[in-house]
Protein backbone atom coordinates (compact mmCIF):
# COMPACT_ATOMS: atom_id res chain seq x y z
CA UNK A 1 0.00 0.00 0.00
CA UNK A 2 1.62 3.16 -1.18
CA UNK A 3 0.94 6.01 1.59
CA UNK A 4 -0.13 9.46 0.42
CA UNK A 5 2.11 11.61 2.81
CA UNK A 6 1.10 14.98 1.80
CA UNK A 7 -2.43 14.57 2.15
CA UNK A 8 -1.46 13.54 6.09
CA UNK A 9 0.17 16.88 6.54
CA UNK A 10 -2.21 18.97 7.30
CA UNK A 11 -3.14 22.39 9.49
CA UNK A 12 -5.72 23.02 11.80
CA UNK A 13 -5.20 26.86 12.41
CA UNK A 14 -2.17 27.40 13.54
CA UNK A 15 -1.55 23.73 14.27
CA UNK A 16 0.30 21.24 11.94
CA UNK A 17 -0.51 17.59 12.02
CA UNK A 18 1.07 14.54 10.18
CA UNK A 19 -1.36 11.83 10.44
CA UNK A 20 -3.04 13.39 13.23
CA UNK A 21 -0.31 13.66 15.64
CA UNK A 22 0.96 17.63 16.60
CA UNK A 23 4.56 18.12 14.48
CA UNK A 24 6.01 21.34 14.27
CA UNK A 25 8.70 22.42 11.95
CA UNK A 26 12.08 22.84 13.19
CA UNK A 27 15.21 23.22 11.45
CA UNK A 28 18.80 22.39 11.82
CA UNK A 29 19.87 25.25 14.08
CA UNK A 30 17.52 24.09 16.44
CA UNK A 31 17.84 20.07 16.42
CA UNK A 32 21.91 20.22 16.19
CA UNK A 33 22.14 23.31 19.25
CA UNK A 34 19.78 21.12 21.50
CA UNK A 35 21.31 18.09 21.06
CA UNK A 36 25.14 20.15 21.47
CA UNK A 37 23.29 22.10 24.81
CA UNK A 38 22.09 18.06 26.28
CA UNK A 39 25.20 16.74 25.38
CA UNK A 40 27.33 19.28 27.27
CA UNK A 41 25.49 19.37 29.97
CA UNK A 42 25.19 15.90 30.88
CA UNK A 43 27.38 13.98 28.74
CA UNK A 44 26.07 10.16 27.47
CA UNK A 45 23.23 11.21 30.00
CA UNK A 46 22.02 14.21 27.32
CA UNK A 47 22.28 11.56 24.40
CA UNK A 48 20.14 9.08 26.12
CA UNK A 49 17.50 11.56 26.36
CA UNK A 50 17.34 12.33 23.15
CA UNK A 51 17.43 8.67 22.04
CA UNK A 52 14.60 7.65 24.40
CA UNK A 53 12.62 10.86 23.49
CA UNK A 54 12.58 9.60 20.02
CA UNK A 55 12.46 5.98 20.68
CA UNK A 56 9.10 7.07 22.73
CA UNK A 57 7.99 9.24 20.03
CA UNK A 58 8.56 7.00 17.41
CA UNK A 59 6.67 3.99 19.06
CA UNK A 60 3.53 6.31 19.69
CA UNK A 61 3.53 7.64 15.89
CA UNK A 62 3.56 4.48 14.69
CA UNK A 63 1.26 2.49 16.93
CA UNK A 64 -1.09 5.41 16.30
CA UNK A 65 -0.67 5.32 12.23
CA UNK A 66 -1.10 1.65 11.52
CA UNK A 67 -4.27 1.55 14.21
CA UNK A 68 -5.57 4.22 11.59
CA UNK A 69 -4.70 1.98 8.37
CA UNK A 70 -4.87 -1.32 8.67
CA UNK A 71 -3.95 -2.87 5.19
CA UNK A 72 -0.32 -1.94 6.01
CA UNK A 73 -0.43 -5.45 8.13
CA UNK A 74 3.21 -7.12 6.34
CA UNK A 75 6.20 -6.50 7.89
CA UNK A 76 7.87 -5.89 4.36
CA UNK A 77 4.42 -3.09 4.20
CA UNK A 78 5.39 -1.79 7.85
CA UNK A 79 9.24 -1.27 6.74
CA UNK A 80 8.16 0.40 4.05
CA UNK A 81 5.92 2.84 5.91
CA UNK A 82 8.99 3.42 8.19
CA UNK A 83 11.55 4.21 5.41
CA UNK A 84 9.28 6.76 3.49
CA UNK A 85 8.05 8.39 6.68
CA UNK A 86 11.47 9.08 7.73
CA UNK A 87 12.15 10.82 4.20
CA UNK A 88 8.62 12.39 4.27
CA UNK A 89 9.44 14.21 7.45
CA UNK A 90 12.59 15.51 6.23
CA UNK A 91 15.03 13.38 8.25
CA UNK A 92 16.39 11.51 5.66
CA UNK A 93 17.08 8.39 3.72
CA UNK A 94 17.45 5.04 5.58
CA UNK A 95 17.33 1.40 4.51
CA UNK A 96 15.38 -1.48 6.07
CA UNK A 97 17.38 -4.18 4.00
CA UNK A 98 18.90 -5.95 6.77
CA UNK A 99 16.63 -6.68 9.57
CA UNK A 100 14.47 -9.28 10.83
CA UNK A 101 12.47 -9.32 14.21
CA UNK A 102 15.71 -10.65 16.36
CA UNK A 103 17.74 -6.99 14.81
CA UNK A 104 19.97 -6.23 12.01
CA UNK A 105 22.01 -3.92 10.87
CA UNK A 106 20.00 -0.68 9.20
CA UNK A 107 21.86 1.68 6.43
CA UNK A 108 21.49 5.59 6.69
CA UNK A 109 23.54 7.04 3.68
CA UNK A 110 21.80 10.79 4.29
CA UNK A 111 19.99 12.54 7.11
CA UNK A 112 18.77 16.02 8.82
CA UNK A 113 20.85 15.62 11.84
CA UNK A 114 24.08 14.55 9.98
CA UNK A 115 23.61 17.52 7.76
CA UNK A 116 22.63 19.64 10.06
CA UNK A 117 25.16 18.73 12.37
CA UNK A 118 28.19 19.06 9.87
CA UNK A 119 26.96 22.20 8.63
CA UNK A 120 26.65 24.05 11.99
CA UNK A 121 29.70 22.49 13.99
CA UNK A 122 31.68 20.27 11.84
CA UNK A 123 33.16 16.48 12.25
CA UNK A 124 32.40 14.96 15.73
CA UNK A 125 34.75 12.51 16.92
CA UNK A 126 31.68 10.33 17.97
CA UNK A 127 28.82 8.99 16.50
CA UNK A 128 26.10 11.73 17.25
CA UNK A 129 22.96 10.28 15.82
CA UNK A 130 21.15 10.16 18.54
CA UNK A 131 17.86 11.04 17.18
CA UNK A 132 18.16 7.89 14.53
CA UNK A 133 18.71 5.41 16.91
CA UNK A 134 15.81 6.35 19.09
CA UNK A 135 13.30 6.33 15.96
CA UNK A 136 14.82 2.95 14.82
CA UNK A 137 13.95 1.48 18.00
CA UNK A 138 10.57 2.72 18.71
CA UNK A 139 9.51 2.11 14.97
CA UNK A 140 11.24 -1.40 14.69
CA UNK A 141 9.33 -2.23 18.16
CA UNK A 142 6.10 -1.29 16.67
CA UNK A 143 6.49 -3.20 13.24
CA UNK A 144 7.65 -6.39 15.07
CA UNK A 145 5.18 -5.66 17.90
CA UNK A 146 7.48 -5.80 20.46
CA UNK A 147 7.09 -3.78 23.58
CA UNK A 148 8.84 -0.56 23.97
CA UNK A 149 12.46 -0.68 24.40
CA UNK A 150 12.28 -4.29 23.15
CA UNK A 151 15.48 -3.11 20.44
CA UNK A 152 18.97 -1.79 21.35
CA UNK A 153 20.51 0.45 18.44
CA UNK A 154 24.02 1.15 18.57
CA UNK A 155 25.32 3.51 15.66
CA UNK A 156 28.43 1.46 14.68
CA UNK A 157 29.08 4.02 12.00
CA UNK A 158 28.86 7.67 11.65
CA UNK A 159 28.75 10.59 8.72
CA UNK A 160 29.04 12.97 11.51
CA UNK A 161 32.50 11.34 11.63
CA UNK A 162 32.82 11.87 8.05
CA UNK A 163 32.11 7.94 7.62
CA UNK A 164 30.82 6.59 4.35
CA UNK A 165 27.37 6.44 5.60
CA UNK A 166 25.48 5.93 8.98
CA UNK A 167 25.54 1.95 10.09
CA UNK A 168 23.00 1.56 13.12
CA UNK A 169 23.25 -2.25 14.68
CA UNK A 170 19.84 -3.16 16.37
CA UNK A 171 20.25 -6.07 18.72
CA UNK A 172 17.47 -6.98 21.63
CA UNK A 173 17.85 -6.15 25.23
CA UNK B 1 1.73 46.76 3.16
CA UNK B 2 0.14 44.90 5.82
CA UNK B 3 1.60 40.95 6.59
CA UNK B 4 -0.06 38.81 4.38
CA UNK B 5 0.28 35.71 7.01
CA UNK B 6 -2.06 33.43 5.09
CA UNK B 7 0.31 33.98 2.30
CA UNK B 8 4.04 33.08 4.35
CA UNK B 9 1.67 30.35 5.66
CA UNK B 10 1.15 29.11 2.23
CA UNK B 11 4.50 29.01 0.94
CA UNK B 12 5.79 27.29 3.93
CA UNK B 13 2.82 24.78 3.91
CA UNK B 14 3.74 24.53 -0.21
CA UNK B 15 7.43 24.41 0.03
CA UNK B 16 7.71 21.94 3.00
CA UNK B 17 6.53 19.42 0.69
CA UNK B 18 9.09 19.71 -1.35
CA UNK B 19 12.33 17.18 -0.39
CA UNK B 20 15.52 16.85 -2.37
CA UNK B 21 17.04 13.78 -3.08
CA UNK B 22 18.68 13.21 0.08
CA UNK B 23 15.33 13.54 1.88
CA UNK B 24 15.99 16.51 3.14
CA UNK B 25 13.64 19.43 3.24
CA UNK B 26 15.55 22.73 2.53
CA UNK B 27 13.42 25.77 2.54
CA UNK B 28 13.06 29.65 3.58
CA UNK B 29 17.26 29.06 3.59
CA UNK B 30 17.42 26.33 6.52
CA UNK B 31 17.35 22.61 6.28
CA UNK B 32 13.93 21.53 8.00
CA UNK B 33 12.46 18.66 9.45
CA UNK B 34 9.06 17.41 10.94
CA UNK B 35 8.92 16.18 14.38
CA UNK B 36 6.54 15.60 16.48
CA UNK B 37 6.27 18.58 19.65
CA UNK B 38 5.74 15.45 21.95
CA UNK B 39 9.19 15.22 21.21
CA UNK B 40 10.59 18.30 21.63
CA UNK B 41 9.11 18.67 25.19
CA UNK B 42 10.51 15.26 26.37
CA UNK B 43 13.24 16.40 25.98
CA UNK B 44 13.11 20.24 27.19
CA UNK B 45 11.44 18.69 30.33
CA UNK B 46 13.60 15.57 30.96
CA UNK B 47 16.79 18.02 30.41
CA UNK B 48 15.46 20.35 32.97
CA UNK B 49 14.38 17.35 35.67
CA UNK B 50 17.88 15.97 34.81
CA UNK B 51 19.71 19.02 35.77
CA UNK B 52 20.89 19.93 39.06
CA UNK B 53 20.12 23.40 38.79
CA UNK B 54 16.62 23.48 36.56
CA UNK B 55 17.69 27.70 36.98
CA UNK B 56 21.32 26.52 34.53
CA UNK B 57 18.68 24.03 32.43
CA UNK B 58 15.97 27.09 31.95
CA UNK B 59 18.83 29.48 30.94
CA UNK B 60 20.35 26.86 28.38
CA UNK B 61 17.20 26.46 26.90
CA UNK B 62 16.47 29.76 26.33
CA UNK B 63 20.10 30.56 25.25
CA UNK B 64 19.75 27.40 22.75
CA UNK B 65 16.45 28.87 21.44
CA UNK B 66 17.73 32.01 20.59
CA UNK B 67 21.14 31.12 18.56
CA UNK B 68 18.45 29.12 16.61
CA UNK B 69 16.27 32.07 16.69
CA UNK B 70 18.68 34.04 15.43
CA UNK B 71 20.66 32.20 12.79
CA UNK B 72 17.58 30.63 11.72
CA UNK B 73 15.81 33.56 10.59
CA UNK B 74 19.01 35.24 9.69
CA UNK B 75 19.09 32.61 6.92
CA UNK B 76 15.32 33.06 6.56
CA UNK B 77 15.70 36.37 5.77
CA UNK B 78 18.68 36.06 2.87
CA UNK B 79 16.65 33.20 1.37
CA UNK B 80 15.25 33.29 -1.84
CA UNK B 81 11.56 32.51 -0.70
CA UNK B 82 11.96 35.45 1.92
CA UNK B 83 12.81 37.53 -1.73
CA UNK B 84 10.14 36.29 -3.06
CA UNK B 85 7.30 36.21 -1.12
CA UNK B 86 7.63 38.11 1.91
CA UNK B 87 10.20 40.77 0.75
CA UNK B 88 7.64 42.37 -1.19
CA UNK B 89 5.25 42.83 2.06
CA UNK B 90 8.02 44.61 4.15
CA UNK B 91 8.17 48.09 4.09
CA UNK B 92 9.84 48.86 7.23
CA UNK B 93 11.87 47.39 10.40
CA UNK B 94 8.43 46.87 12.29
CA UNK B 95 7.53 44.53 9.03
CA UNK B 96 10.12 42.49 9.47
CA UNK B 97 9.44 41.38 12.97
CA UNK B 98 5.69 40.81 11.64
CA UNK B 99 6.87 38.91 8.94
CA UNK B 100 9.37 36.57 11.39
CA UNK B 101 6.41 36.06 13.42
CA UNK B 102 4.37 34.73 10.54
CA UNK B 103 6.49 32.08 9.69
CA UNK B 104 6.82 31.14 13.64
CA UNK B 105 3.05 30.59 13.46
CA UNK B 106 3.85 29.00 9.79
CA UNK B 107 6.60 26.59 10.69
CA UNK B 108 3.44 25.25 13.74
CA UNK B 109 5.03 26.76 17.13
CA UNK B 110 1.87 28.79 18.06
CA UNK B 111 -0.52 30.76 17.58
CA UNK B 112 1.20 33.76 17.76
CA UNK B 113 0.72 37.71 17.91
CA UNK B 114 2.62 41.08 18.47
CA UNK B 115 1.09 43.02 21.25
CA UNK B 116 3.21 45.92 21.25
CA UNK B 117 6.45 46.57 19.25
CA UNK B 118 8.44 49.58 20.25
CA UNK B 119 11.24 49.74 17.56
CA UNK B 120 14.75 49.10 19.17
CA UNK B 121 13.19 48.67 22.84
CA UNK B 122 10.89 46.29 23.37
CA UNK B 123 8.85 43.90 21.95
CA UNK B 124 5.44 42.04 23.62
CA UNK B 125 4.50 38.96 21.71
CA UNK B 126 1.68 36.67 22.92
CA UNK B 127 0.41 33.26 22.04
CA UNK B 128 -2.63 31.35 23.80
CA UNK B 129 -1.65 27.67 22.50
CA UNK B 130 2.13 27.03 23.18
CA UNK B 131 2.75 23.41 22.60
CA UNK B 132 5.19 24.13 25.53
CA UNK B 133 2.93 24.96 28.25
CA UNK B 134 0.72 22.51 26.60
CA UNK B 135 3.54 19.36 27.09
CA UNK B 136 4.28 20.65 30.07
CA UNK B 137 1.04 21.39 31.43
CA UNK B 138 -0.08 17.38 30.37
CA UNK B 139 2.84 15.52 31.64
CA UNK B 140 3.61 17.66 35.27
CA UNK B 141 0.61 19.80 35.85
CA UNK B 142 0.57 23.51 37.14
CA UNK B 143 4.20 25.16 36.42
CA UNK B 144 5.74 27.34 38.78
CA UNK B 145 7.70 29.27 36.00
CA UNK B 146 6.97 30.03 32.68
CA UNK B 147 7.83 27.04 30.97
CA UNK B 148 8.07 28.33 26.99
CA UNK B 149 11.98 28.06 26.59
CA UNK B 150 12.12 27.99 22.67
CA UNK B 151 9.76 30.68 22.49
CA UNK B 152 11.44 33.00 24.74
CA UNK B 153 14.51 32.79 22.88
CA UNK B 154 12.94 33.50 20.04
CA UNK B 155 11.14 36.41 20.72
CA UNK B 156 14.53 38.12 21.50
CA UNK B 157 16.29 36.38 18.15
CA UNK B 158 13.48 38.78 16.10
CA UNK B 159 14.57 41.97 18.25
CA UNK B 160 18.53 40.90 17.87
CA UNK B 161 18.31 40.94 13.93
CA UNK B 162 16.02 43.76 13.35
CA UNK B 163 17.93 46.04 15.63
CA UNK B 164 20.61 44.17 17.57
CA UNK B 165 23.42 45.41 14.57
CA UNK B 166 24.90 43.74 11.84
CA UNK B 167 24.67 39.87 11.49
CA UNK B 168 26.26 37.37 12.72
CA UNK B 169 27.40 40.07 16.14
CA UNK B 170 23.91 40.84 16.92
CA UNK B 171 22.46 37.45 19.16
CA UNK B 172 21.90 37.79 22.86
CA UNK B 173 21.78 41.66 22.11
CA UNK B 174 18.63 41.69 23.76
CA UNK B 175 16.54 39.73 26.76
CA UNK B 176 13.33 37.85 26.55
CA UNK B 177 11.20 37.31 29.79
CA UNK B 178 8.21 34.75 29.69
CA UNK B 179 5.33 37.10 31.97
CA UNK B 180 2.50 34.76 31.63
CA UNK B 181 2.78 31.41 31.15
CA UNK B 182 -0.37 28.75 30.29
CA UNK B 183 1.51 26.49 31.99
CA UNK B 184 1.69 28.13 35.20
CA UNK B 185 -2.16 28.73 34.95
CA UNK B 186 -2.31 31.99 33.10
CA UNK B 187 -4.59 32.82 30.21
CA UNK B 188 -1.92 32.90 27.66
CA UNK B 189 2.08 32.89 27.55
CA UNK B 190 3.71 36.52 26.85
CA UNK B 191 6.95 37.29 26.22
CA UNK B 192 8.68 40.67 26.79
CA UNK B 193 11.85 40.97 25.06
CA UNK B 194 14.19 44.23 25.47
CA UNK B 195 18.04 44.76 25.75
CA UNK B 196 19.88 43.13 27.47
CA UNK B 197 21.40 44.77 30.92
CA UNK B 198 25.30 45.65 29.79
Amino acid sequence: MIVNWPEKFARKGHEIFLSGLPIALHCHHYNMNLQKTLEASLGSEGGLLIYQAAEESSYAGFTSFLRDHPRINTIKSKLELASTSFQYCGLGIINFTQIGPDGGKIASPHSHHVTGWLAKFGKRESPGCFFTRGWIGGALAVIYNKPIGYYLVKEKECKMTLARECIFEVTTV
Amino acid sequence: MAIDTDKIVHAVMHGSRIREEKGIIPLFGVYLSMIPVDFYNKISFGFEKQMQQPDEAESLLVNAAQECGYATFAGVRSSREWAEVVQPMISNDKDQIYSFVSIAIAFGWGDLGVRELIPGEKLVMRASDSYEAKGYWDAYGRADAGKCYMLRGVAAAFMDLVYGGEYPDGCFRYKALETHCQAKGDPYCEFVARKAAG
